[in-house]
């Protein structure tokens, strides 16, 4: 689906765009952020969920879904553990003890800053312009594969992009997916060939 | 006589973006290295006088490979190069003895300032 | 269309658009306000510009807001807000001041950066959708599904009941048709036993006779004059060894007798506890009794499992339907039994006091979990597998216990053991009597 060089450049990509993604939640939350490299994965659909179950060390999540467009177009899960955001509640401004309202309000806040710096980042290498759509809550604490129910996909494979973000200081973590249909990873392969030509 | 450069990233499209950004017609031999273990082992087997090193690395990371640098006493300057751009990143790795800090991708505008202040470019 | 005239129509788009649309700067001082939000907020552009948001709108949310609107100048980044997470950011009027259903305007606002040619965001333009009437009907649609999930949770509860009931069903018509079979085999055995129980008392008064008779004789032997008669009696004698003959009929008299009356201790247990000729009528009778023939009903059920301990105390009879009550202790009986896994002791004590009398059986068994312990009297709550239990054992016996006014009581101690006290009144009261 992609070739090793176009591979190689969108992991190059991902990398630098989640370093914007990091450096943003950083000064956003005022704390330091470990990143990991970047995992891309092509897969089909029965296989997406227990990728993203590998990925999350816990039984239930909750989960923000973003939809991006540009020459391409997919969709942006911010995937979050069972970890109570509590105590990021007063980074992000909250006064009181948050309600679950809140919890979840602070769950689309940090998905929206984390998919539009990291993917921002990525059109912007590419040369491209990209716009988001309001995100929206897709699981509150609920199994992977509950959420993930894609059997009637229209799509045979998926590109899956796996980004996670770690607070050094906290216990909050959160994970970061990219997902893309072949046909749209066509037009995104495109893309990157136009960048590897600039190179 | 030529510089040697050693360029360390798991990236083969990171290393050809940043030999790409480097001077036209600056005078230096480049080599390059996977990860901190293969470096290290590149560095065994002929000096080099300055090394690019990116941070998020399997097997070996920047961090890792720093600290080997300092305590073997290489004496060699290393200039991250890093996707992550946090400033407390910058500033722990400058602690561990980088001489400078590149953001990815790398601006050739802002990398020829850096080696003309090492002398490594005339 | 006149080029000249586009910055004119886009002014008057933006001011008439039926959506909310403001800026602030990065002094949050406010630098435009269109039509819609100066109707619901009812404060006027010309009065609002150059102001302070948060000095003009106090009520707001300071502190959050301000750090969502400093992260978009900061990460040059839309942001967002939903009103299922955040109702409103302003209080405004709805559009349903009849119809009604919630107190103020849903909204759905975008944070929108405005860069300049340097690509630093100068400005953030928030705009502020009504989205009341989805609200609403998400909300509507959000109770309906809770209304329907709690529908098809209750139904499949009440198939898993109905699934219950059915093998209970089954389960007690096979106890009935064993009981009525149990009923009859006694009835039909019970005239036989009979006559051969009296037979057998006859028979022992005939042999006792007998013998007697026997013993005149062999005393007048020796006046037999006829020495070759005498020889022939005494020959017969040695040859049928009369003397062991006599001990062993005795023996086997007795042991015949012994087993008569247990037979006929048996189909009176069978014919008391299935209670074909009792009435199910009050009447005093007592506990003991009824404790023993249910004890000799299960005991081939129990007699692997644990060792019976009788500490009985002195009981008057009292008022009961014992046939119910026998039902109850076979009941408790059986579940001790089950709920000793290897072999154990099953302790049956009585007792009275004031005008109760109480029976409690106690096990060393497995226990009773404290979650489980105040389900036991559910209808329907087994912890056995299912199929193996009907769940209903022990809500029969509540029942039968609570139409005598008596209590049934239980303390289990997992690991070690449960007891449970049946405590009953000596009389029911009057009006039962009539």
């Amino acid at each position: 689906m992609l070739t090793t060089d176009q591979k190689d450049a969108l992991q190059e990509i991902a990398n630098i765009g989640m370093g914007q993604a990091g450096e943003v939640i950083a000064k956003v939350l005022n704390e330091f952020v470990t990143l990991s490299i970047p995992r891309i994965l092509i897969l089909q659909p029965n296989l997406i969920a227990p990728a993203l179950q590998r990925m999350v060390n816990s039984e239930l999540v909750s989960a923000v879904r973003q939809a991006f467009h540009s020459s391409f177009r997919g969709e942006a899960l911010v995937l979050f553990g069972l970890q109570r955001c509590a105590d990021l509640a007063d980074l992000m401004g909250y006064e009181d003890d948050i309600d679950h309202a809140t919890e979840m309000e602070i769950l689309l806040d940090i998905s929206n800053i984390l998919v539009g710096a990291c993917l921002g980042g990525i059109a912007k290498q590419v040369g491209v312009d990209i716009g988001f759509s309001a995100p929206s809550l897709l699981a509150d604490r609920v199994p992977i594969k509950e959420m993930m129910k894609v059997n009637d996909a229209s799509w045979q494979h998926a590109l899956l992009v796996e980004v996670n973000f770690q607070l050094e200081q906290r216990s909050f973590a959160c994970h970061l997916v990219i997902l893309m249909s072949e046909h749209e990873l066509k037009k995104f392969a495109g893309e990157l060939d136009r960048f590897l030509e600039s190179l | 006589m030529a510089l040697s450069v050693l360029v360390v990233d798991d990236s083969p499209m990171a290393r050809k973006m940043l030999i790409k950004a480097l001077p036209a017609n600056w005078d230096a031999n480049i080599t390059q290295a996977g990860n901190g273990i293969e470096a290290m082992a590149a560095y065994r087997a002929g000096e080099f006088d300055l090394m690019f090193l990116d941070l998020t690395m399997p097997e070996m990371d920047g961090y890792q490979t720093l600290e080997a640098v300092r305590s073997e006493g290489l004496n060699c300057i290393v200039i991250v190069v890093s996707a992550d751009i946090q400033p407390l990143a910058q500033e722990r790795v400058l602690k561990l003895g980088a001489a400078a800090f590149i953001k990815k991708p790398v601006d050739m505008q802002k990398l020829e300032p850096i080696l003309h202040q090492f002398g490594l470019l005339d | 269309m006149q080029a000249e005239d586009l910055p004119h129509l886009l002014d008057f788009v933006v001011e008439r658009l039926e959506v909310g649309v403001f800026v602030v700067n990065s002094e949050m001082r406010i630098v435009f306000w269109n039509r819609f939000m100066a109707i619901h907020s009812g404060q006027h552009s010309e009065a609002l510009l150059g102001r302070n948001l948060f000095e003009a709108f106090p009520e707001l949310p300071r502190k959050w807001l301000e750090k969502k609107i400093n992260n978009v100048f900061v990460l040059k980044n839309y942001a967002f807000t939903s009103w299922e997470q955040r109702p409103y950011l302003f209080r405004f009027h709805h559009n349903r001041p009849i119809t009604g259903g919630v107190d103020t305007m849903q909204q759905n606002c975008t944070f929108l950066p405005i860069k300049n040619t340097q690509d630093e965001v100068e400005y953030v333009c928030v705009t502020l959708f009504d989205v009341t009437d989805t609200a609403l009907l998400q909300l509507q649609l959000n109770s309906a599904i809770a209304t329907l999930q709690v529908e098809k949770a209750e139904q499949q509860q009440l198939m898993l009941q109905l699934a219950d009931a059915q093998s209970h069903l089954m389960q007690s018509e096979k106890l009935a048709s064993i009981g009525q079979l149990a009923a009859g085999v006694a009835h039909e055995i019970n005239n036989p036993i009979g006559y051969v129980y009296s037979n057998l008392s006859t028979l022992e008064k005939y042999v006792q006779d007998t013998f007697g008779m026997l013993a005149q004789y062999e005393q007048a032997e020796a006046a037999i004059a006829d020495d070759a008669v005498r020889a022939q009696l005494k020959a017969t004698r040695e040859k049928l060894d009369i003397d062991f003959l006599k001990e062993d009929l005795r023996a086997l008299m007795e042991e015949s007798k012994e087993g008569i009356t247990r037979v006929k201790k048996i189909v009176q247990n069978l014919k008391d506890f299935s209670h074909v000729d009792a009435t199910d009528e009050w009447h005093f009778a007592d506990l003991h009794l009824g404790l023993d023939s249910t004890l000799n009903i299960v005991s081939n059920e129990i007699k692997y499992k644990a060792e019976v301990i009788k500490e009985y105390g002195d009981l008057p009879e009292v008022e009961c339907l014992s046939s119910q009550l026998n039902q109850v202790f076979m009941n408790l009986l059986v579940n001790a039994s089950h709920a000793i896994e290897e072999r154990g002791t099953i302790t049956i004590r009585s007792g009275q006091r004031d005008n109760e009398v109480w029976v409690e059986i106690t096990d060393t068994g497995k226990g009773i979990p404290a979650e489980n312990l105040k389900k036991i009297f559910d209808p329907f709550f087994t912890t056995k597998p299912v199929g193996s239990g009907t769940g209903l054992g022990l809500s029969l016996s509540y029942g039968i216990i609570e139409k005598h006014h008596g209590r049934i009581e239980v303390q289990s101690v997992v690991g070690s053991g449960t007891t449970f006290r049946i405590c009953l009144p000596n009389k029911q009261p009057i009006e039962l009597q009539k």
